[in-house]
Formats: C-alpha cells, sequence, structure tokens
C-alpha cells in the first residue's frame, strides 16, 4: 500500500470494533424496547379480553 | 378525544415502518455516499482520494455521529414533553397527563442508554478512555442518573395521586438538565464536540444522512410513545374490570 495512503487511513481499522460495537449496541437497546413494548401491548390486550368475557358471563347468568 | 387518540394510535405502526426504513437508509447513504471526516493529524504529502485532495488523516469513528447525536438530541426533547405534561398534570389532575409524563420519560431513558453506549465507544477511540470527566459527558450523566431516579421515585410512591403530583414536580426538574447539558459546551470550555451552531457546519452529504436519522428516530419515538401510551391505558382498564369482577362474584 502507499505508504501516504497507510498514513490517511492509519485510524479506520482501529475505530473499526468501536463503531460496529456503537451501531450494534444503539440497534440492541431500541430492538429490545420495541420487543418488551409489544409484548406488554399483547399481555395486556389478552388480559383485558379475558376480563371482558369473564364480566360478560357474570353478567348473563345474573 | 377518543377518536383523536385512536387516530394517533393508527399512526404508531405507519410511522414505526417508515421510521426504520428512513434510519436503514441514512444508515447505507452514510456508508457508502457520505465521505469520511477529515481528521487534525496532517499528512506529509497530499493524496487524490475519489477526485478531491486529502491533506489529512480520515477519520471512521465519526461516523457514529450519526446516531449518537440524534439519539441524544431526542432524549432531550422527550424530556420537554415530560416537563409539559407534568405541568398539565400538576393544573388539571388528569391522569391522561401522568401516564404521558411517565411515557415521554422512558422514551428519553431508552435514548439516553443510546446516547451513551454510542459516545463511550467514540470516546474511548477518539480519547484513548470510556469516560472523561468534561462538562458535557457530566451533565448528560446527572440527566441519566435524574431520569433513573424518576422511575424509582414513582415505585417509592403508592399513592397514585401523590405518585403522580411527586412525578410531576420531579419530571419538570430533571426536563430543566436537557437545556443546561445542551448549553454546558458553548458556556464552558469543553472537549466535546459542538455540532448546533449558527449553521450546522456539515456538507451536504453529511447533511442528509443526519437529518434523515433524525427524522427516522422522531417518527420511531412517537410511535414507541402511542404504543406505550395505549398499553398504560389498557393496563388501568384491566384493573379497574378486575374491581368490578370482584364486585360481581361477591
Amino acid at each position: 500500500m502507499d505508504p501516504i495512503l497507510e498514513v490517511i487511513y492509519s485510524t479506520v481499522l482501529s475505530s473499526a470494533p468501536y463503531l460496529i460495537a456503537a451501531y450494534a449496541l444503539m440497534w440492541a437497546v431500541m430492538l429490545i424496547y420495541i420487543i418488551y413494548s409489544n409484548r406488554s401491548l399483547s399481555n395486556t390486550e389478552k388480559q383485558l379480553s379475558a376480563l371482558e368475557e369473564a364480566i360478560t358471563q357474570l353478567e348473563s347468568k345474573a | 378525544m377518543s377518536n383523536k387518540t385512536s387516530k394517533l394510535d393508527a399512526l404508531a405502526l405507519p410511522f414505526l415502518i417508515i421510521g426504520g426504513v428512513l434510519i436503514i437508509f441514512a444508515f447505507v447513504f452514510n456508508f457508502t455516499v457520505t465521505p469520511m471526516a477529515l481528521g487534525d493529524i496532517e499528512v506529509p504529502e497530499p493524496a487524490m482520494i475519489g477526485g478531491k485532495i486529502v491533506t489529512t488523516t480520515l477519520l471512521l469513528s465519526q461516523k457514529i455521529f450519526f446516531y449518537h447525536m440524534p439519539v441524544a438530541v431526542i432524549s432531550m426533547v422527550a424530556l420537554a414533553f415530560t416537563a409539559a405534561y407534568g405541568i398539565m398534570f400538576l393544573r388539571t389532575r388528569n391522569t391522561k397527563y401522568d401516564i404521558r409524563a411517565q411515557t415521554a420519560t422512558e422514551m428519553s431513558l431508552v435514548f439516553v442508554s443510546m446516547t451513551m453506549v454510542s459516545g463511550v465507544a467514540w470516546t474511548r477511540h477518539d480519547w484513548g478512555a470510556w469516560w472523561v470527566w468534561e462538562p458535557r459527558l457530566i451533565t448528560y450523566l446527572i440527566l441519566m442518573l435524574m431520569v433513573i431516579a424518576y422511575f424509582i421515585l414513582r415505585t417509592a410512591v403508592s399513592d397514585p395521586e401523590r405518585r403522580a403530583t411527586y412525578s410531576s414536580v420531579f419530571g419538570i426538574i430533571v426536563a430543566v438538565n436537557a437545556p443546561i447539558s445542551f448549553m454546558i459546551t458553548r458556556l464552558v470550555p469543553s472537549t466535546h464536540p459542538v455540532v448546533f451552531r449558527s449553521d450546522s457546519g456539515l456538507p451536504p452529504l453529511m447533511l442528509i444522512p443526519l437529518l434523515l436519522t433524525i427524522l427516522g428516530f422522531s417518527l420511531i419515538a412517537f410511535a414507541l410513545f402511542r404504543q406505550r401510551v395505549r398499553a398504560r391505558q389498557m393496563e388501568e382498564q384491566v384493573e379497574s374490570l378486575k374491581l368490578r369482577l370482584d364486585d360481581l362474584r361477591g
């Protein structure tokens, strides 16, 4: 490799692991939160429909 | 109000998808079209790279900035919403504002975490240390600790009315930290780069992915905010239905 280009690109390889780690960790934080949010919503929806069904049944019996 | 709420909820999924697409597009643009930033170290003689004369080292690590800055800005904007909803709750005592304030703070915590992980990675490479005690980092660390303290406060108070009041007041105090952290690099000597000035100082090829990333993450933040608000409203419904069920069972 051209010695001048070697100097120009000297910090590129050393910074690559940090760059990859930064992007990967940011996406990990975001994806974990999206999954948590979706699961929480879906569990609450299930609970809500189960409760509504139980109340409807009790009210129809009474 | 319910119609307005459902319309906003209906926008959540499209906004999440559009936001994701914009961020991915900006990411690809950033690593294919956007040139690498120039460093401070001059090379012995200039070289021609991609039709341009380069006289300094090139910085790949600067590309962290294209995600780091947008998520930092959104973490602070979310706190502005925390304060606004906190004030609305204190004025009206309507719990829907408390739910929104809590959710906005949760959004802020997510984006603060993203800012921190990207920041320490950049700091480790460019400054040679995982953490540097300099004004921006210190004020942002205080901001992060106060956001965490907000949730500790919420779990510590069991009475819903008192919890909402205390956390509204504390949320406003936390939000005051955002402009302090933002302005600190302009008020006292700091080694942290300053981006927002009279102009961005960025060439168009850097500005495009940056603005797309800000827009993309903003859309994602809005979508997640609506989804979490909806989930919390439904949790409240679940609690009231449980009480009703107990009453019916006698």
